[in-house]
Formats: structure tokens, C-alpha cells, sequence
């Protein structure tokens, strides 16, 4: 990690490109996978190039992070003229926005020292001495607290003020940090005791009152103050996984047109903007809120349409969805329909696959009040019910997936293929989940989309993507483990995830370009 | 550290008693040192003057690092006070709380807080609409509960109102700072007295609000 030195552990606020290197980290693990494609499926290309709505980024432990911080520290140290302690008081004050902070200081070092809860230049507590302050010592002392009296002697040992000369006994002083740290978890903020005093207590006598244990939580928790302030940091939310991503080309303000998605080093998806612990393109964050905010508030209307089971519309007989293909097909009367519209499927045929746009005219005639609360509720859930069903299909193939990996290992000893080729399997069922999760979200975007010229556009590639993939799911769930026509299967699939993902990335492209270009506007 | 605890409420039940001008007192119960009983009397030129106000004391394991905790016993009419349980919204019993503040120095803190409503933070909601919405009759809400929870004297509160020194009865519409019209206005169409006064409370069906509010409105509540 740190053998190219200096510049690894550049460290910027500012929207900056330097010192970062995207095919360090962002794209590096995934290289052998995408290899491994390439061998499967010519028409795929190397690791597409950086696209104008990507981000770059990287994944830190947290060593790193405590370097960077130290790094940063020490920058500010020197250029203040200030002791360590106090550079990183007035660092974590400013958000770790090191240039606001020169400002402020060079502009007026007492008022930004005293603001970030420090004392004044002149004072003896700047120094690194935290000790008693030579005024009020040495002469007999109550403490305010814990009403012990103390000699003249004991004064100079067993009592402690900071800069602001607020006197108090070291085991009171030990007992209040204790408590703040290990009860209330705070780190940078903790006070003087006297009320209404705001000097900060500083690492150097919080480290000389408590245990090595105490002080050993306080600086972690210092750390994790230290990246929840710095915008440019973000936790991976993924439970067990303690990596940071660093970003700084995704500020809050830049959110309305980035969907800044990252992969972290445990495999997992995440929105550097929002902390959405999955891909949410193509919708922004501000977007991705609403819609969440709005399912949670119908979720009652709206729980029925994620049942498990439809009846099938010519026998009545009980249909169960085992795969996320949306193409049923009755098992008792061989019916085929559309599990979304329950439509006869042969309507859905190649020519005007219809199940994803809500057709608007449908229900505008009806004029009363309760007509119009009707249809907006039936607008809303036509686009949530595409939306939940993506996520549900996304799920069933990854378990249908999972049933089916013995069948590919027999396939394995059986068809006498290596272990390289049977992964075709695994790369078209990958394939599918990622553009499921994607046309999920492209049904939140059509929701809350304003009409114009450009939306049929991007129904149209909503809709070429959905039809790819139903066709890609469905070859998936009949063949998977026919042995003897595995060649054939082989190259079916292969050929169809190969053109899920050129509409998976026309798709995308086109939709976060829109941003970009203010192609979108919505309705909120 | 509980000794040191042990001492310093001692020291501070025995500091309030010698202190003979705050007119704070803190008693104890029975034996246990950390469950007290502060008082005070309410403060001047406030609704409050002239009652006297309980208020329980109860101090955690932890004190003085954590805050102590108050409610009053004594029933106040007051937007940061909940009329019916007591309990207190005040900064010093939460986050501003400070190790050197003390018994008495809190009980300092409520007096002030009867003299100055916060009413932007409101513990009793109810009667932070009031505070807003119709000063005066919250201010007469305020001193019928002062005479009839905190013994304040009737005559000092009531001026020429009432003559002669007979003391008048406050009926329970003024008790919740309702007109008796806007009370028997739904009395007559046959609801039950209570339910009619807890639900016009509720709605703040007083003063100039009343226009604000349709009757229908308060009918459906009423039928509910
Ligand atoms: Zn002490
Ligand atoms: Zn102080
Ligand atoms: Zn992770
Ligand atoms: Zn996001």
C-alpha cells in the first residue's frame, strides 16, 4: 500500500484529480474477472475507459486513514507554527477543511483558536504543558465537585485547569472524560466541566487521565469522527467490512448530476454521495430519498403486489414464481403470460414489448376528484410494482443460481468441460442481476420523470434492456442443466448476455450523460 | 466515587439550609440522600406568584457527571412543563448540563424558566398553543392553577373580581383556559362535559383561533 510513498497518501478536499490513480483500486480487482469474460464472449471489449459520470476514488483501511489524518495534522503544524495538538483541535473544528482554516487563522489566530474551543496565543495552554496554570497555584483548593479539600501541595499534583483556568480535582477530571468517552462516545468535543465553558479538552491530558484502554477507544473514536466530518470520506455500510472509500469528486453539490457508485474492496456496490449500500444508477440520491420516503409511506397498498404467487389467468390454478423470469408459463394449462401485466406473453412478442410505460391516457378521462387520487395511486404503483419485481427477480436468480451450481459442476465432469467454460453460467446470471437492478431503478427515474421529447427515448432503452433480459432469464431457467445440449445452451447464452450488456450499457450511458447534458427533469 | 457523591449531596442539602435568601429549600424524604424534595416559591409578576412549587428530586448513580433528574410535583401551567406528568424540557437537565451545577443552582434554573417560557420548545404541547396563540387567556389559565395547585391566594390574583373576600369557584372550562360558551355550545348538542373540554384543548378553541376552526371539525373529533 505505501510503496509508491508520498503520493498514496495525497490527501484533497478540493474537487482535484491529483494524486489519485482509478486503476489502482476502483477497476484493479475486477481485472481477472473481466478477463475471464473476454475468453467467454468476444464481442465484449477490455474494462471500458473512465466515462465523464464515473468517479475516481479508493478504497483505505483504516491505517491509512490514520496516516492520512497524521499527514494532514502535521501539514497544518508547520504551517501554523501551532503544537500538534492544537492543529488537529482546530482541523477537526473546521471539518478538516485545512483551507478555511488557514484563512480563518491568518485573518485572526485568536478568534479561530479560541471558536475551535482553544486557548489564546498568549496562554500557556497552547504549549504542549496542559498543566496547572502557575495563577491560581500553589494555595490550599476545594474541588467544585467532588467538595475534597486539597493542601497547597497537592494542588501543584493531584489537581488540573485548562487554558481557561477552570480548576478541578485529576479524579474528577478522570471520572467526567471516562464517562464522555466510554458512555457517550464523544472524542473531539468534549468541554471543560465548568458550565458554559467551551475549551475544548485536548488528546494530551485526556491520554495522561484515563487508561491505556479508555485512550485506546477515544482515538478510535476520534478516527471515526475524523471520516464521518471529512466529505471526502465515507464508510462502506456493508456489515462487517471496515473500509473507507475516498472521493473527492462527489460533493453534495455535484449530486444533481452524478450518481457517484463505487465498489468497495469487499465486492460490494455502494452511492459514495448518498451511503446506499448498492448501485442505485441511473437515479441521483435526492431521487432515490423521495421514492423511499413514498414506498415506506404506501407500503400497505402497495404489499400485495409483492405476493409470491398469481393465479394463472385462463385455469385459476396457483402459479409460484421460482426464477426472477417474468415470462410464466402455466404449468397445468401451458398458458403463457407476462407475470407483471398477467398480459397473454405472445402480445409481448419482439415487436412491441409494452410492460413498461404507464399509459397516462388510459385514465384521463375520468375527471372527479377521487378518479384523479385513483389514478395516481394506480400510476404510482404501476411503477412500483416494476420496481419491486426487479428487485424480487434479481433475488430468485441469484438463488435459483445457487440450486443450480451442481448441476454445472456434473455438467462439468460429464460434458468433459474445464472449469473455465461452465462459467458461463455464472457470468450470464451475474449479468442479469446487475441490468435487473438497473431497470429497478430506471422505473423509480420513469416515475418521477417529466415528460418531454427525451423520455421516449429512455423508455425505449428501458425497454430493449427489459426484453433482453426476460429473454436472458428465461434461457437461463429452462436450460440450465441439460446436459446434452450443452454446446448449444452454451452459445446461446453467451450471445444473449453479451447483448444484455450492450443494452445494460446504453442504458446507462445514455441516462447519466443526460444528467450531464440537463437532458432530465422531474416532477417532485 | 460514591462517597464522593454521598458527600457532595450533603454538602448541598447543608449549603441550601444555611443560605437563608434564596428562599430554595431541599429536603429529604425518608433516609435515602438521593431522593429529595426541592422548593421555591414562584417568582414575581409572573402567573405564578404567590404559589409555592414542589418539585421531585432524583439523583442518578452518576451525578454529578450526568444531570440530575426533576420533575415537579406541584401541578404548573407552563409550556416547558407537561401539565400532566411534571416533567421539565430545560437545556440544563440534558446536554448543557455541567458537573459544577448544582441542586440549588437547577432549582434556580426552574424557578427563571416559570418567570421566562421557552415556548419554541415546548414540553407540553397543548399549552405552548395556548402560550402562542391567546396571551391572556393563558396568563388566567396560569393563575387559576397557581390557586388552585400551588395555594396561591385567590384575592391577590383575582383584583376587583371577586368582592367581599368570598372566593369564587373556578369551574373546570377555566381550569382549561376554555370559555364557558365555547364549552356548553357542544354540551347542548348532548356530548358529555369532559370529552367536550379535553377535545376543544386539544384543538386550542380559544380566543382568535376559533375562527380558525370549523365546526365540523370538532364534531368528527367529538364523534370519535
Ligand atoms: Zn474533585
Ligand atoms: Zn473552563
Ligand atoms: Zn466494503
Ligand atoms: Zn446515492
Amino acid at each position: 500500500m505505501s510503496s509508491d510513498g508520498e503520493e498514496e497518501f495525497e490527501f484533497e478536499f478540493e474537487d482535484d484529480d491529483e494524486g489519485f490513480d482509478p486503476e489502482a483500486d476502483s477497476a484493479g480487482e475486477s481485472i481477472s474477472d473481466a478477463e475471464a469474460f473476454d475468453i467467454m464472449s468476444p464481442t465484449l471489449e477490455e474494462p471500458p475507459e473512465k466515462k465523464p459520470y464515473d468517479v475516481n476514488y479508493r478504497v483505505r483501511t483504516m491505517q491509512e486513514i490514520m496516516d492520512m489524518q497524521t499527514k494532514e495534522v502535521k501539514k497544518v503544524q508547520s504551517l501554523l507554527e501551532v503544537p500538534a495538538d492544537t492543529a488537529a483541535t482546530l482541523l477537526r473544528y473546521y471539518a478538516w477543511n485545512s483551507e478555511k482554516l488557514q484563512e480563518q487563522f491568518w485573518n485572526d489566530p485568536t478568534a479561530a483558536l479560541v471558536s475551535a474551543g482553544l486557548s489564546p496565543p498568549s496562554s500557556p495552554s497552547t504549549s504542549t504543558q496542559p498543566l496547572p496554570s502557575p495563577l491560581a497555584s500553589p494555595r490550599p483548593f476545594e474541588c467544585p465537585i467532588c467538595c475534597m479539600d486539597y493542601t497547597k501541595e497537592q494542588t501543584a499534583t493531584q489537581t488540573l485547569a485548562l487554558g481557561c483556568g477552570h480548576r478541578f480535582c485529576r479524579g474528577c477530571w478522570t471520572e467526567y472524560v471516562v464517562g464522555k468517552i466510554t458512555t457517550e462516545g464523544e472524542s473531539g468535543r468534549i468541554q471543560c466541566m465548568e458550565s458554559g465553558c467551551s475549551r475544548i479538552v485536548r488528546a494530551e491530558p485526556i491520554d495522561e487521565l484515563v487508561t491505556s484502554d479508555v485512550s485506546k477507544k477515544y482515538h478510535n473514536l476520534l478516527n471515526q469522527a475524523f471520516v464521518s466530518d471529512a466529505p471526502s470520506l465515507r464508510w462502506c455500510p456493508h456489515p462487517g467490512c471496515e473500509h473507507i472509500i475516498e472521493c473527492s469528486q462527489a460533493p453534495q453539490k455535484m449530486l444533481n448530476q452524478l450518481v457517484p457508485t463505487v465498489t468497495c474492496r469487499c465486492g460490494n456496490d455502494l452511492c459514495f454521495g448518498c451511503g446506499y449500500p448498492a448501485s442505485h444508477r441511473p437515479v441521483i440520491c435526492r431521487i432515490v430519498k423521495l421514492w423511499e420516503k413514498k414506498c415506506a409511506d404506501d407500503s400497505e397498498t402497495a404489499n400485495w403486489l409483492q405476493a409470491n404467487t398469481k393465479e394463472c389467468t385462463k385455469c385459476q390454478s396457483t402459479i409460484e414464481k421460482n426464477g426472477g423470469c417474468n415470462h410464466m408459463t402455466c404449468k397445468k394449462c401451458k398458458w403463457e403470460f407476462c407475470w407483471v401485466c398477467m398480459g397473454p406473453w405472445s402480445e409481448h412478442g419482439t415487436a412491441w414489448y409494452q410492460c413498461n410505460r404507464f399509459d397516462e391516457k388510459s385514465g384521463s378521462d375520468n375527471r372527479d376528484h377521487q378518479a384523479k387520487s385513483r389514478q395516481s395511486l394506480e400510476r404510482y404503483l404501476h411503477y412500483f410494482n416494476r420496481w419491486a419485481n426487479h428487485e424480487h427477480s434479481a433475488k430468485l436468480d441469484a438463488d435459483f443460481y445457487k440450486s443450480t451450481q451442481k448441476k454445472m459442476e456434473q455438467m462439468q465432469s460429464s460434458a468433459n468441460m474445464s472449469w473455465i467454460e461452465v462459467q458461463f453460467a455464472k457470468q450470464a446470471v451475474d449479468t442479469v442481476i446487475a441490468a435487473r437492478i438497473t431497470l429497478k431503478w430506471s422505473y423509480c427515474m420513469a416515475f418521477y420523470l417529466k415528460r418531454n421529447n427525451m423520455t421516449e427515448l429512455f423508455e425505449d432503452n428501458q425497454r430493449d434492456l427489459e426484453r433482453a433480459v426476460e429473454t436472458l432469464g428465461y434461457s437461463l431457467e429452462q436450460n440450465i442443466g441439460d446436459v446434452g445440449a450443452i454446446a448449444k445452451l452454451r452459445q446461446e447464452v453467451t450471445n444473449q448476455s453479451a447483448y444484455v450488456q450492450k443494452r445494460h450499457d446504453i442504458l446507462m450511458d445514455d441516462t447519466l450523460r443526460g444528467y450531464l447534458e440537463h437532458r432530465w427533469e422531474f416532477t417532485v | 466515587m460514591s462517597d464522593a457523591r454521598l458527600r457532595r449531596v450533603q454538602k448541598e442539602i447543608r449549603d441550601c439550609a444555611k443560605d437563608k435568601t434564596s428562599q430554595i429549600s431541599i429536603e429529604m424524604i425518608d433516609e435515602n440522600p438521593f431522593h429529595l424534595v426541592g422548593a421555591f416559591p414562584g417568582p414575581p409578576d409572573t402567573p405564578y406568584e404567590g404559589g409555592y412549587y414542589e418539585v421531585d428530586i432524583n439523583i442518578p448513580e452518576t451525578y454529578p457527571f450526568q444531570p440530575v433528574k426533576m420533575k415537579f410535583i406541584t401541578k404548573v401551567y407552563h409550556p416547558n412543563v407537561s401539565s400532566a406528568s411534571g416533567a421539565i424540557c430545560l437545556d440544563i437537565l440534558k446536554d448543557a448540563w455541567s458537573p459544577v451545577l448544582t441542586l440549588k443552582s437547577t432549582l434556580i434554573s426552574l424557578q427563571s424558566l416559570l418567570n421566562e417560557p421557552v415556548p419554541e420548545d415546548p414540553q407540553d404541547a397543548e399549552v405552548a398553543k395556548h402560550y402562542n396563540s391567546d396571551r391572556a387567556g393563558f396568563i388566567s389559565t396560569a393563575k387559576h392553577w397557581a390557586q388552585a395547585y400551588a395555594q396561591a391566594p385567590v384575592h391577590k390574583q383575582q383584583g376587583g373580581v371577586t368582592g367581599g373576600g368570598g372566593t369564587k369557584k373556578v369551574t373546570d372550562a377555566e381550569m382549561a383556559g376554555l370559555s364557558e360558551a365555547s364549552v356548553s355550545q357542544f354540551v347542548d348538542m348532548g356530548f358529555e362535559r369532559p370529552k367536550v373540554i379535553s377535545v376543544l384543548k386539544r384543538m386550542n378553541y380559544r380566543g382568535n383561533n376559533i375562527s380558525n376552526i370549523n365546526e365540523n371539525t370538532v364534531l368528527e373529533e367529538l364523534f370519535k
